[in-house]
């Protein structure tokens, strides 16, 4: 066992080579691949990072845009609630005017027939009342309703001759006016009292299809008259009251 | 019969005797630097790694790891110089398996170069890494009485590294000459396979042993431990 001292100065300057040929072909190359890798995967890593981040960032603005969207979702709701409610309570007053406007119309409708039909009985009743009332008299007393009227109207003239003077003032024509024609004895009774009241007349008598049943009789300005009018009004109140009763009894039982 | 291979002349070029020793050690370098050029000589980041390389990365990358945590910090330089003592080491002895091939580090001449070169070494990674005063200053700790001692100890240390590595390798070396001519049947490839397991252990604690001794030239000094202040 020996040491020789040339090979020990050859050994160092060969291990020094050495560690210059492994720098420079292992260690090196492979450290510097390892870090390039490293560096790469590190790069990768924080893009990979930052993709997440924004994805992260992106799904919480979605969140965001969801909760808004969903907020205005009830808003709207709320909104169209709302404006239905206006539009419903729009349409009830307009259903409740229009009921009132057809129940106005159909009132007035129905107040108009009433007057047509109470006329109509009005007319009826009228012409019933004439016909059983010169029947009546016909066959009881064997007189006609005219000739009754005129000796009625004769019977009212003496005593107002006075007021009857002064109302005719200067006139110089009277003028008595029925619907039909009068009997000539109930012309002559009411030329008799005419002429006596006032002596300087013409008494002319007329007939008119529109007046009313009975006798008119006109000097100037003065007019004196018996007419069935009363009596035939007297009987529309009658009828109509009796209509009344019977509509709100009907109405009570609904 | 010739214990050391320094004694066995290989060739002589211009005047100069090439011994075993040399001669196989530039084989293990021409091996170790063929592989490593023929390997990383088409490496490029953008090229997926192949076994070859794949292979190359895992052994630098485990002895960088060793390194790391002797050292407990990473140094590119600590891992060129040990990483290179443990491959050359290791190459030398694996290739004890070739008939004819004599291992360099059978020779003391080799563990010594390679004992004088971790002698030589420390302090240069000492110096580099505290400077010249700081690392002188540690000769003088913990006292400056154990000056003496803390030489004695730095050449002990490469005295103790190069016959441990030699006498490992030479006697197995030397063990399956004898065996071989003794019983040259089973008993020789017993004796290199176990030569095989021995010399890759030395491999490693030479490493070992030559980077705890540059960590210990280049740790930072430890901090004075301060009287704690009585609390009771």
């Amino acid at each position: 066992m020996s040491i020789d001292w040339i090979t020990v100065a050859a050994q160092i300057a060969n291990f020094l080579v050495l560690v210059w040929l492994l720098r420079r072909f292992l260690y090196r190359p492979i450290l510097d691949g390892i870090d390039a890798r490293e560096a790469e995967i590190t790069q990768r890593m924080q893009e990979a990072g930052r993709a997440k981040e924004k994805a992260e960032a992106v799904e919480n603005e979605f969140r965001e845009q969801l909760k808004t969207l969903k907020t205005r979702q009830s808003d709207m709701a709320d909104a169209v609630r709302l404006e239905a409610e206006k539009q419903r309570d729009a349409l009830l007053v307009e259903a409740h005017k229009r009921m009132a406007q057809e129940r106005e119309t159909w009132h007035a409708h129905l107040d108009e027939e009433t007057r047509k039909y109470t006329a109509k009985l009005q007319s009826a009743g009228g012409k019933a009342l004439l016909s059983l009332t010169r029947k009546a008299l016909t066959d009881l007393a064997d007189e006609t309703l005219e000739s009754r009227i005129a000796h009625h109207l004769t019977k009212r003239i003496e005593p107002m001759t006075n007021e009857l003077r002064s109302a005719a003032g200067d006139g110089k024509a009277a003028v008595i006016t029925s619907r039909d024609a009068l009997p000539q004895p109930a012309r002559d009774d009411l030329s008799t009292v005419v002429q006596a009241v006032f002596p300087d007349v013409v008494v002319r008598f007329e007939t008119n299809a529109e007046q009313p049943p009975g006798i008119i009789l006109r000097v100037g300005g003065a007019q004196l008259d018996w007419t069935v009018d009363a009596y035939i009004d007297s009987l529309a109140d009658l009828m109509a009251a009796q209509l009344t009763a019977e509509a709100d009894v009907k109405e009570a039982a609904q | 019969m010739n214990l050391s291979p320094d004694q066995t002349i290989i060739f002589a070029a211009w005047g100069i005797a090439i011994n075993a020793t040399v001669f196989f050690t530039w084989i293990v370098m021409g091996i170790l630097g063929l592989a490593s050029f023929l390997i990383t000589r088409n490496l490029r980041p953008d090229v997926p790694p192949n076994r070859w390389r794949t292979m190359l990365e895992v052994i630098v990358q485990r002895i960088q790891g060793q390194i790391e945590e002797i050292a407990q910090g990473p140094s590119r330089y600590l891992l060129y110089y040990a990483g290179t003592l443990f491959l050359f080491v290791a190459m030398s002895n694996l290739l004890l398996v070739v008939p004819g091939f004599q291992p360099p580090t059978a020779s003391l001449s080799t563990t010594t170069a390679l004992a004088l070169s971790v002698l030589i070494a420390v302090p240069i990674f000492g110096i580099t890494s505290r400077g010249i005063g700081g690392y002188l200053k540690t000769y003088l700790e913990p006292s400056f009485i154990m000056l003496p001692f803390n030489i004695i100890s730095e050449f002990s240390r490469g005295i103790s590294l190069a016959i441990r590595l030699y006498g490992n390798i030479m006697s197995g070396a030397v063990i399956a000459a004898i065996l071989l001519s003794v019983a040259p049947f089973f008993f020789p490839v017993v004796m290199d396979v176990l030569g095989l397991l021995t010399g890759m252990i030395q491999a490693y604690i030479f490493a070992v042993l030559a980077t705890v001794y540059i960590s210990s030239a280049t740790a930072p000094p430890s901090p004075q431990l301060e009287p704690q202040e009585d609390i009771s």
